[in-house]
C-alpha cells in the first residue's frame, strides 16, 4: 500500500500507446461517474446532505442505516453519510497534494537524470535508490511524525514517499525517447538539446508518467487513509475517511460505521484504478 | 565469467553499502532537522518521569548540546559498530526492543510472503489457463485487491472469522489461526502487483515466436507452461522481491495494530506516538538494510538465472 | 495439375480465416504433392502467414476463426480435436519460423529444446537422443555441434540459429515443412546458404515444402508451384516457370515487374542519363543538367577510420574508407550486417567523429568546423532513414515534421515555410491534406515519402539514403525508387545510397563501394563491379542474389552475371 510497486506494475504493461478515439467501455464510464460524484462531494458537500457532520442528534445514537440516515449514525448521533461527504474534501485534496509533490519532484529528478546523464544521473540515481530503500509506508510514517500529526503533513509525507517511483519512470521514459531515431533526426536538422527535450522528448515521455499519476492518486488515497487510521491525520471532529473507519471499529455492534466509509474508499480507488488502466491500454 | 561475476558482485555490494549509509543519514536528517521536534522536547515532558541526571546523561550520549552534524556523526559511528542506542520512553536498549519484536514480525511477514506468492501464481495461472469467463474475472482481481485498504481487509476478516465464525479470538493474537488471518491481511495488497507482473509476463512470453515454435513441436499447454513460459515470465518478479519485502515491513505497522500483535510494526507505532526517535531511527534504518540486502541478493541472482544478462554491462548499469 | 489416385500431401480448399469481423483469408485453395514444393507469395497484409498458421493450426481459436478444409495425406485435419491433431505436430508437420533470433527460448539451452524435437522420434533413451541431435546439427553444417548444443540462443548468430531450427525441424523426419519467411531476417549470402541447405535436405529426405515469402525471386527459384496472394485471396497460381515468365493477372505482372533482380532495366531507365534523351520529362523550372558538363564533387570521403572498444577488444568498424559522389550521381555503399556501412554513414553525417581521415561536403572539409559551420554543412546534407516507422515523431503532425528543418535552420518567413512544406509534399506525391495527419495514420510508403519531403524541404545538395526501401513492400519500394529517380533528375541531387540489396544497387547507382568488415573490398562503376567482380566477396554477394540462377527473365535474357565458385567458408 505504498507507491513503490507502482513502477513495476506500469513497466509490466509496456509503454503506453497513443490513445485512439474509441468508445468508452461501460466500466470506465461507471468509474468516471464515481469519481465525478466524489469530486462533487468535496466541492459542494452541503448540496448532498442536509445533516451536519459535527452536531449529532443525541436521540438517535448508533442507528442502523435507514432512509433518513443512509449510512446510519455514530455514537454521538451524527449522520455517517454526512460525515463521509464532508470528509471527502480533505481526503481528496490531500491525495492531490501528494500526487502533485511526487509528480513535480519526481519528474524533475527523472528528467534531469535521464536527459543529462553522466555524473548528474549517477548522483540523482543514488538519491532515488536511497528513497526507495526505505519502505514507502515507513518513510511516510517517519516524515509525518517529524512534521506533526495533520492531514496536510500526511499528504506531504505520502508525496515524498512517491518521488522515487515518478523519478524512475520518468528517467526510463526519457532515456527510451532520447535514444529514438526521430530525436537523432531532429539533431541532424540543426536542433539543439533543449529544443529536442521540449518538443520531442517530453511529449513522447509524459504519457506513462501521467498514467502513473492517476494510479498514484488512488494509492495516495489509500496511504493517507491508512495514516489517518493510525491517527496521524487531523484529529476528530474532522472526518477523513480513514479516521471514520478507525473510530467506527470500536463499535462492534454498529459495523456500518466501518463498512460505509470503507466502501466509499474501495469504490473510489477501484474507479481510479480502472481509469488508469483504460488510459494505459484503451480497450 | 567467474572473475567478471566477482567484479560485478563486488561493485553491487559496494553500491548497496553506500545506499544503506545514505538511507541512515536521510532518516536521521528527517527526524532531527525537519520542523516539529527535537529529542529534547520529549525529554522535558514531565510525564517522561526522567530525573535531571537521566536527562543530562541522554543529552551527552546523543550529543544533543552539539551541532546536528556532530550528532549525526556520533549516531552513524555507533550504528556502524552495531550500537542502536536507548529508547527515550523505556530506557531499554533499542537492540533489545527490536530483538523482542522481531520474531513475531518475521513469522507474520514470511507467512504473508508465502501466501502472497501462492495467491499471485494461482491468479496468474488461472488468468491464463482457466476458461475465458473465469480468466476474465481473475484478471480483475489484482485491481480489486489493490483498491481495498489493508486495514479494511483486516477489520472484515476479524468481523467475519473472529466475531461471527469464532475461528480465532483477538485476545490471543499469536495463535496459529490468528497469525494466518493477519498474514492474509498483509498478503492481499502485496499479491496483487505480483500477480499483475506475472500475468503480463505470461501474456508477453506466450506471444513470442518461440512459444509458437514449441507448440508446433506438439507440446501441450501444460508442457509449454512448465518448460518454456514459467521461467522467463517469472524473471521480472525476481527484481520486485525487495519491493515486496519493503511493502510487507510497511504493511506490518497497520496489520499488527489491528490484530493486536506485538511486533516491529507496533514498535514503530509506539515510537511515533511517543516521539521515541532513537527507536524510530533504528527500525527504519534496519528496514533499509533488509531492503538493500534482499535487493542485492536479487541483483546477484539475476545473471545466474537469466543467461542473457551480461554481468559486465550490468556492473556499469 | 493432374489428379492421381494418391491423395496430395497437402490439400487446402475453401479456406477462410477471420480475426473478429475482419476476413483476412478468403476462399484459398491449393495442392502440394508429396516431396513437392509450393510458395505462397504476397506482400504484407496478403494473408500468407495466416494461411501457414491455419494449416499448422497455430491460430488461437479465441482470436481467429478458421473454416474450410485442410487435408494432410487425404485426412481432414482442420476439424479434428486438438488431441488427435497434436501427434501430427512436429512428426508430420514441421515449422520453420521467420525470425530465428526469437524462435528459440532465450533462457534455455539449445540442447534442452532440441530434446523436445528428438523426443518426437519416439526415442526414449536420453543418450541416444543426444547423439541424434548432435548428428542433426552436424548435418546442417554447424561446425561444432557440442558447443552449439550447450549454447544459449543469444550466443549464436542468426544464420547459425536458422540452421539449428532446420536441424530440429527435420530431425523427426516430417513429411511437410512449412517455412514462414525463413531467411528474411538474414544477410543475403547467409540466405543463399540456408536456402541451399533446405533444398538439399528436402531432396535427401523427400520432404514437402510450403514456403511463405514476399520475395518473388526466391519463390520462383526455389519452388515448383507459385500461389500469388493479395488481400487474402489467390490472384494466380500455377507452375513457377509459367507464373513467373508469363504472369496472367495484373497484380502478378506488377509484382514481377517491381523485383529489381528480375528486371535489370526497371529503374535504370528513369535515371538522369537515360532521361536526358527525352527532355520533355524534365520540368522547365529546373535548370537542365548537361551530361557533358563538369560535375562538382559534392561529397568526398578520404581514408576515414573509426575504432570502437568492445569487451576490451578494439574493433575497426570503419577502416580506411574513401569514396566520392558527384552532383546528380548516386554512389552506393553495399555490405551485409557488420560491414561498417552504418558507421560510415554516421561519420558522414557527423553523428560520430572519425579517428582519422577527412570528410568534405560541397568542397568544404568538416574537420575543425565550429558548431555553426557544422549546422551549415548539415543543411546541405540530408538523411532519409531506413525505417519510417521510427524516424518520424509519432506525436507530431506531418506539416510540422516536414517544417522542422526550416524552423531549426531559420529559413524564410512563416508564410514561406508553409509554402515550402506544401511544395515538398507535392513533389513527393502526397496530397495536401496530409499536413494535418500524424504518422500513425499513414502507410509505410506514405511515411517514407514524408521523410523524403522533410529531407528535401531545405534544398540540400546531398541526400543520404540509408536502406530507404528495405522496410517496405516491393510494389511500394517501386514507387519510392521512381520518386527518388525523378527528384534526382529534377534537382540534380547527389545520393549516397546504402543497401544490402545488390540487385537494387545495380539499377539505382552509378558507382559502388563494396564493404566488408569496415574495409572497401571493391570499388568502381556499377558496370565494372557487377560485370567483372574482382574480389571473391563481391562474387559471393552477386551469386547470392535470388533469381539469378536457373531462371530466365521474362524477356528471355538471363541477367548477365557470371557463374562464380561458391565461397569456401560459410560466412555465418
Amino acid at each position: 500500500m505504498s507507491a513503490d510497486l507502482n513502477f513495476a506494475r506500469l513497466r509490466s504493461d509496456g509503454a503506453a500507446s497513443i490513445r485512439t478515439r474509441a468508445a468508452i467501455p461501460p466500466t470506465v464510464l461507471m468509474s468516471l461517474l464515481v469519481v465525478l460524484v466524489v469530486v462533487l462531494w468535496s466541492l459542494f458537500p452541503s448540496v448532498f446532505t442536509g445533516y451536519s457532520p459535527v452536531n449529532g442528534d443525541t436521540g438517535s445514537k448508533l442507528d442502523s442505516p435507514s432512509l433518513q440516515h443512509w449510512f446510519g449514525t455514530d455514537y454521538l448521533g451524527r449522520d455517517q453519510y454526512a460525515r463521509v461527504v464532508y470528509g471527502t474534501a480533505s481526503s481528496v485534496t490531500s491525495a492531490l497534494v501528494a500526487v502533485a509533490i511526487g509528480l513535480v519532484a519526481g519528474s524533475a529528478i527523472g528528467l534531469a537524470s535521464g536527459f543529462r546523464g553522466g555524473w548528474l544521473d549517477a548522483t540523482l540515481g543514488r538519491f532515488v535508490d536511497v528513497l526507495l530503500a526505505i519502505p514507502g509506508f515507513l518513510l511516510a510514517v517517519v516524515i509525518v511524525s517529524s512534521l506533526g500529526f495533520q492531514t496536510i503533513n500526511a499528504a506531504i509525507a505520502t508525496g515524498v514517499s512517491a518521488v522515487a517511483v515518478f523519478a524512475r519512470l520518468m528517467r526510463a521514459e526519457v532515456i527510451r525517447v532520447r535514444r529514438s531515431t526521430f530525436v537523432e533526426a531532429s539533431y541532424l536538422e540543426g536542433g539543439n538539446r533543449l529544443q529536442a527535450l521540449l518538443t520531442h522528448v517530453l511529449p513522447n515521455a509524459y504519457r506513462p508518467v501521467l498514467v502513473l499519476a492517476v494510479l498514484q492518486f488512488g494509492t495516495s488515497i489509500l496511504v493517507i487513509a491508512s495514516l489517518a487510521f493510525l491517527g496521524y491525520g487531523d484529529p476528530p471532529p474532522s472526518s477523513d475517511w480513514g479516521l471514520l473507519v478507525a473510530s467506527g471499529k470500536t463499535y462492534v455492534t454498529a459495523p456500518w460505521l466501518v463498512y460505509a466509509p470503507a466502501l466509499v474508499i474501495v469504490a473510489t480507488v477501484l474507479s481510479i484504478n480502472r481509469i488508469s488502466r483504460w488510459l494505459r491500454n484503451p480497450s | 565469467m567467474s572473475s567478471g561475476y566477482g567484479r560485478f558482485a563486488l561493485a553491487r555490494a559496494g553500491q548497496a553499502a553506500v545506499v544503506v549509509l545514505l538511507a541512515y543519514v536521510l532518516t536521521f536528517l528527517v527526524i532531527s532537522v525537519l520542523p516539529g521536534d527535537a529529542i529534547t522536547n520529549s525529554l522535558r515532558d514531565p510525564q517522561s518521569g526522567l530525573s535531571e541526571a537521566d536527562i543530562q546523561r541522554i543529552v551527552s550520549y546523543y550529543g544533543l548540546d552539539q551541532p546536528v552534524l556532530v550528532q549525526l556523526a556520533l549516531s552513524l559511528g555507533r550504528f556502524l559498530t552495531g550500537e542502536l542506542g536507548f529508547s527515550l520512553q523505556s530506557n531499554l536498549a533499542v537492540s533489545q526492543i527490536v530483538g523482542d519484536a522481531l520474531p513475531s514480525t518475521l513469522t507474520l511477514a514470511s507467512t504473508a510472503l508465502f501466501i502472497a506468492v501462492a495467491f499471485a501464481v494461482a491468479i496468474a495461472y488461472g488468468a491464463h489457463y482457466a476458461p475465458p469467463r473465469w480468466a476474465g474475472i481473475l484478471r480483475c482481481i489484482p485491481s480489486f485487491f489493490l483498491s481495498v485498504p489493508n486495514f479494511v481487509i483486516g477489520l472484515v476478516l476479524i468481523e467475519l472469522f473472529a466475531f461471527r465464525l469464532h475461528s480465532f479470538t483477538t485476545t490471543d493474537p499469536n495463535s496459529a489461526t490468528a497469525t494466518l488471518f493477519a498474514a492474509v491481511t498483509l498478503a492481499i495488497p502485496v499479491s496483487a502487483p505480483l500477480a499483475e507482473v506475472l500475468i503480463a509476463g505470461l501474456d508477453h512470453e506466450s506471444r513470442q515466436e518461440y512459444a509458437l515454435v514449441a507448440r508446433s513441436r506438439g507440446l501441450t499447454g501444460a508442457q509449454l507452461f512448465a518448460r518454456h513460459l514459467v521461467k522467463p515470465s517469472a524473471l521480472p518478479s525476481v527484481a520486485m522481491i525487495a519491493l515486496i519485502v519493503g511493502e510487507l515491513l510497511g504493511g506490518s505497522v497497520i496489520t499488527e495494530t489491528i490484530f493486536g500483535r506485538d511486533g516491529i510494526g507496533t514498535v514503530v507505532q509506539k515510537a511515533v506516538t511517543g516521539e521515541d526517535q532513537p527507536v524510530l531511527q533504528a527500525v527504519v534504518s534496519l528496514s533499509a538494510v533488509v531492503f538493500v540486502a534482499v535487493n542485492l541478493a536479487a541483483d546477484l541472482l539475476t545473471p545466474l538465472l537469466d543467461p542473457r544478462v551480461n554481468v559486465r554491462e550490468a556492473a556499469n548499469a | 495439375m493432374p489428379e492421381s489416385h494418391v491423395p496430395p500431401l497437402l490439400a487446402v480448399d475453401g479456406l477462410h480465416v477471420s480475426y473478429g469481423r475482419k476476413e483476412v483469408v478468403r476462399d484459398v485453395g491449393f495442392r502440394l504433392d508429396r516431396g513437392g514444393s509450393l510458395a505462397l507469395i504476397g506482400e504484407s497484409g496478403s494473408g500468407k502467414s495466416t494461411i501457414a498458421k491455419a494449416v499448422l493450426r497455430l491460430l488461437q481459436p479465441s482470436e481467429a476463426s478458421v473454416t474450410g478444409s485442410v487435408r494432410l495425406d487425404g485426412k481432414e485435419v482442420l476439424a479434428v480435436p486438438e488431441r488427435q491433431f497434436r501427434p501430427l505436430r512436429g512428426r508430420q508437420l514441421g515449422f520453420i519460423p521467420q525470425d530465428p533470433g526469437s524462435a528459440l527460448n532465450p533462457v534455455r539451452t539449445i540442447g534442452a529444446q532440441a530434446h523436445e524435437a528428438a523426443a518426437l522420434t519416439g526415442e526414449r533413451d536420453p543418450g541416444a537422443r543426444r547423439r541424434m541431435i548432435l548428428e542433426a546439427l552436424e548435418q546442417v553444417g554447424l561446425p561444432d555441434p557440442v558447443r552449439v548444443f550447450d549454447s544459449y540462443p543469444h550466443q549464436l548468430s542468426g544464420g547459425m540459429l536458422q540452421r539449428v531450427l532446420i536441424a530440429l525441424t527435420v530431425l523427426p523426419r516430417p513429411s511437410l515443412i512449412v517455412a514462414d519467411e525463413p531467411t528474411s531476417a538474414l544477410d543475403v549470402t547467409v540466405q543463399k546458404l540456408i536456402l541451399d541447405l533446405l533444398g538439399d535436405l528436402r531432396k535427401e529426405l523427400d520432404i514437402g515444402l510450403l514456403l511463405i515469402t514476399h520475395d518473388l525471386a526466391i519463390a520462383a527459384e526455389r519452388t515448383e508451384t507459385l500461389v500469388v496472394l493479395k488481400d487474402g485471396a489467390v490472384q494466380e497460381q500455377g507452375p513457377s516457370a509459367q507464373v513467373f515468365a508469363a504472369p496472367r493477372t495484373d497484380y502478378a505482372r506488377e509484382l514481377q515487374a517491381d523485383v529489381p533482380a528480375l528486371n535489370p532495366g526497371r529503374y535504370r531507365s528513369q535515371r538522369l542519363d537515360v532521361a536526358l534523351k527525352e527532355p520533355r520529362d524534365v520540368p522547365q523550372e529546373f535548370p537542365q543538367e548537361s551530361a557533358t558538363a563538369d560535375r562538382p564533387v559534392q561529397v568526398s570521403v578520404t581514408g576515414i577510420t573509426k575504432r570502437f572498444q568492445t569487451r576490451g577488444k578494439e574493433v575497426r568498424a570503419v577502416d580506411g574508407v574513401s569514396f566520392a559522389v558527384e552532383r546528380g550521381r548516386t554512389h552506393a555503399l553495399v555490405g551485409e550486417s557488420g560491414s561498417g556501412k552504418t558507421t560510415a554513414v554516421r561519420l558522414l553525417l557527423g553523428l560520430e567523429q572519425p579517428d582519422s581521415g577527412t570528410i568534405a561536403v560541397g568542397g568544404q572539409s568538416t574537420a575543425g568546423l565550429s558548431r555553426a559551420g557544422i549546422r551549415d554543412v548539415r543543411r546541405h546534407l540530408q538523411l532519409v532513414y531506413q525505417n519510417p516507422f521510427i524516424s518520424l515523431d509519432p506525436t507530431w503532425r506531418v506539416g510540422r515534421i516536414v517544417r522542422e528543418p526550416l524552423d531549426r535552420f531559420g529559413v524564410g518567413t512563416t508564410a514561406d515555410r508553409a509554402d515550402q512544406v506544401r511544395d515538398a509534399l507535392q513533389s513527393v506525391g502526397l496530397p495536401a491534406d496530409v499536413v494535418d495527419r500524424r504518422p500513425g495514420q499513414l502507410s509505410g510508403g506514405q511515411r517514407q515519402r514524408v521523410a523524403i519531403a522533410r529531407a528535401l524541404v531545405v534544398r540540400p545538395d546531398v541526400v543520404v539514403l540509408d536502406e530507404p526501401t528495405s522496410a517496405l513492400d516491393v510494389t511500394v519500394q517501386a514507387g519510392i525508387l521512381e520518386l527518388l529517380a525523378r527528384l534526382q533528375r529534377e534537382l540534380g541531387l547527389a545520393y549516397v545510397f546504402v543497401s544490402h540489396d545488390l540487385a537494387l544497387v545495380r539499377q539505382v547507382a552509378d558507382t559502388v563501394s563494396v564493404l566488408r568488415s569496415g574495409q572497401v573490398v571493391e570499388q568502381g562503376t556499377v558496370d565494372q563491379v557487377f560485370d567483372q567482380p574482382r574480389h571473391p566477396y563481391t562474387r559471393a554477394l552477386l551469386d547470392a542474389i535470388p533469381g539469378t540462377t536457373g531462371l530466365q527473365s521474362p524477356t528471355g535474357t538471363a541477367p548477365d552475371i557470371q557463374e562464380t565458385p561458391k565461397l569456401a567458408e560459410a560466412s555465418l
